[in-house]
């Protein structure tokens, strides 16, 4: 097992894995940007090494540096999280040429399923069904009208090197197809450096399933079940599930086995999600492979009682897995909300600033896995995600009941976040009853405003500011005492000791 | 004690003295005994009518933020009398001819130029902000008066990027 790993991440991920770090008796080392010296992770690791100012091209991403910082802190491994260099082939390669273990898969794989031309023409090979449309990346718009043409309107932009949502748009009609092109080039290439993006066909209110998959570096695969994120805003998922409302037994066997021959024909190891979309006639479609941890792991934890980010760490130290697809089993039923730093009022614009005050949900099956603190600040340069609330209980309706009070107990002021919209979302009767596709917050929460202030609720408000109106004109009691002790006897005797000389 | 808040861009006027134990709250319309104890920095608990209420609180310059009853509200202590919010509406109004950035962020593209005609919601600039894209729309059908950004620039969502005119 490593002594020692580097975790070349921020936020609430981060702090996950230095959480798992701990329990295995490995140490840590944090790295960091400069607006993020005062960080969770920067604090909770054993050791910390700044790396760069505030973009992340030039310290999240920056590879030489993050290879050089493992050099010189002696790390063995480097867990890169989710996003920033997660999923950079040339970064896994790296590692490999110098002799730092990767916590992820091999390079091969890793640009294999990175490649979505590539990974697209190797499933349709292996007999796995693939969504219609580009199978290469051309960069003559002419060519993107034909194909636009030949799968039918509405198509998807993708972005080759893709992920969260970044570079995707959806073009209903060819004239916005040139404009969206160049947005999507434009995202891409500021998300991921690389511009190339594809045409699909985009399918009308799928539901969008994945399975959580382990394979070990000697051939053994396992999935641990699926996860339902179809609750999504521009593109990017909210709200995650399992089990997902919408499979039958045999349709997860047969689904979880096709998972497991994507991870084989892609000789892909450690820890991985396969992405499928599911159709109203429930045809699932290969989507992409997420080769790395997903934000959306906790949901896995809480049903198979499996802790996905030993497995990793243990799976790329060159452990076998040890248990086998047999022993694995869902147990009740696990959701999460993602706690974003934006407006849902307005178009879910980030919302960056300070953190005035946080109080954590507490409760029998809640979990908070976070990045944040009362005081801490929220840069503008990274992910908004600040946390996520993850809760389970024996069957969906009790966890939903437990996440709509959750959300309910769980306060953040001072910046915009998604809690209170999150909570319309749990509470919604279309959601209760399992009915959650792609489109479900177009549908039923598009211009979302949120519940009107009650009568009582605003006298309330307004009792409470005058109440603390009426006390900030007198000095404050902690204030006051510590006036007073700073001329009490006991602070004029200078330094002295009971019984001391 | 007599108190001006804003909640909501709307004014409102109490007042709230001690009496003994209690408070008096009163709103103009009635008055009532509220029973207001602190609890610790961020927590203020609030009986009325046998009624509790657990408020969390926080404050920042004049803005204070509340949570109570699985609800945000923000508090606002006017700066000014009422004459003031009328100003202030009035200044809001020509606001609207000014574009700001919606938060801080890095200006990837500009659509438009001077004295250039724009139809209400015409994308007049791109700016990145955390990863995403956000495009800054015409508020109105007018023309574009004087541009203060270029490409590559970082703004906040305080600066003035964009003044536009109405059509005359």
């Amino acid at each position: 097992m490593f002594r020692k790993i580097l975790i070349a991440n921020r936020g609430e991920i981060t702090v996950r894995i230095i959480k798992a770090c701990q329990e295995m008796g490995i140490s840590t080392v944090a790295v960091y940007s400069e607006v993020d010296r005062k960080s969770l992770h920067v604090q909770m690791a054993d050791e910390a090494v700044c790396i760069g100012p505030a973009p992340a091209i030039e310290s999240y991403l920056n590879i030489e540096r993050i290879i050089q910082t493992a050099h010189q802190m002696k790390a063995e491994a480097i867990h890169p999280g989710y996003g920033f260099l997660a999923e950079n082939a040339d970064f896994a390669k790296k590692c490999e040429q110098e002799n730092i273990i990767f916590i992820g898969p091999n390079s091969k794989a890793l640009r294999l399923v990175g490649d979505k031309i590539r990974s697209r023409k190797t499933m349709e090979k292996a007999g796995i069904l693939i969504i219609p449309g580009m199978k290469s990346l051309p960069k003559d718009i002419t060519k993107f009208k034909k194909e636009a043409q030949r799968i039918g309107y509405p198509v998807m932009i993708k972005a080759s090197a893709g992920g969260g949502g970044k570079g995707m748009r959806v073009v209903y009609e060819e004239k916005e197809l040139k404009p969206s092109l160049e947005a999507g080039m434009r995202e891409a290439k500021s998300a991921f450096g690389d511009e190339s993006v594809y045409l699909e066909k985009f399918l009308e209110e799928p539901r969008h399933v994945e399975f959580q998959v382990l394979a070990d570096n000697q051939g053994n695969i396992v999935h641990l079940f699926e996860r339902e994120c179809s609750i999504q805003r521009r593109h990017q998922k909210i709200v995650e599930e399992t089990p997902s409302p919408a499979l039958e037994p045999a349709l997860r066997a047969k689904m979880g086995e096709t998972a497991k021959k994507v991870i084989e024909v892609s000789g892909y190891n450690n820890a991985g999600t396969v992405e499928f979309l599911l159709d109203k006639e429930k045809n699932f479609y290969f989507l992409e492979v997420n080769a790395r941890l997903q934000v959306e792991h906790p949901v896995t934890e809480l049903t198979t009682g499996v802790d996905l980010v030993h497995q990793q760490i243990s799976i790329a130290s060159g452990a076998k897995l040890s248990f086998k697809q047999e022993a694995l089993l869902q147990k009740g039923h696990s959701i999460e909300c993602r706690i974003y730093a934006e407006d849902p009022r307005n178009n879910f614009l980030p919302s960056s600033g300070k953190v005035l005050f946080l109080k954590e949900s507490t409760g029998p099956g809640v979990r908070h896995d976070g990045g944040i603190y009362s005081g801490c600040e929220v840069p503008i340069y990274y992910d908004p995600i600040l946390a996520k609330l993850i809760v389970w209980a024996e069957n969906r309706e009790l966890a939903r009941q437990r996440m709509v009070h959750a959300l309910e107990d769980y306060v953040i002021l001072g910046i915009k976040t998604t809690i209170g919209f999150l909570k319309d979302v749990i509470s919604h009767p279309q959601y209760k009853a399992g009915n959650t596709t792609t489109g479900f917050i177009k549908r039923h929460l598009d211009q979302w405003e949120g519940k009107k202030m009650t009568e009582k609720n605003l006298e309330v408000a307004l009792i409470a500011s005058a109440f603390d109106g009426l006390n900030s004109l007198q000095p404050r009691k902690g204030e006051e005492s510590l006036a007073k002790e700073m001329f009490s006897p006991w602070q004029s005797l200078g330094k002295w000791r009971i019984g001391g000389k | 004690m007599d108190f001006e808040f804003l909640i909501d861009n709307k004014l409102h006027k109490i007042s709230l003295e001690k009496k003994e134990d209690c408070f008096v709250f009163s709103d103009g319309e009635k008055t009532q005994e509220v029973n207001i104890q602190s609890i610790s920095a961020h927590v203020i608990s609030v009986l009325i009518e046998g009624h509790s209420y657990q408020v969390y609180w926080a404050k920042d310059k004049e803005r204070r933020y509340l949570f109570l009853e699985g609800e945000e509200i923000v508090v606002q202590e006017p700066t000014t009398s009422q004459e003031g919010i009328e100003k202030r509406e009035e200044k809001s109004r020509e606001d609207e001819l000014i574009v700001r950035a919606p938060m801080p962020g890095k200006v990837i593209k500009i659509n438009v130029s001077e004295n250039e005609r724009v139809r209400k919601n015409q994308t007049l600039a791109i700016v990145e902000a955390m990863k995403m894209e956000n495009e800054l729309k015409s508020t109105v059908d007018g023309y574009v008066k004087k541009i203060h950004i270029s490409p590559g620039e970082l703004v906040d969502s305080e600066k003035p990027l964009i003044e536009l005119g109405l059509k005359d």
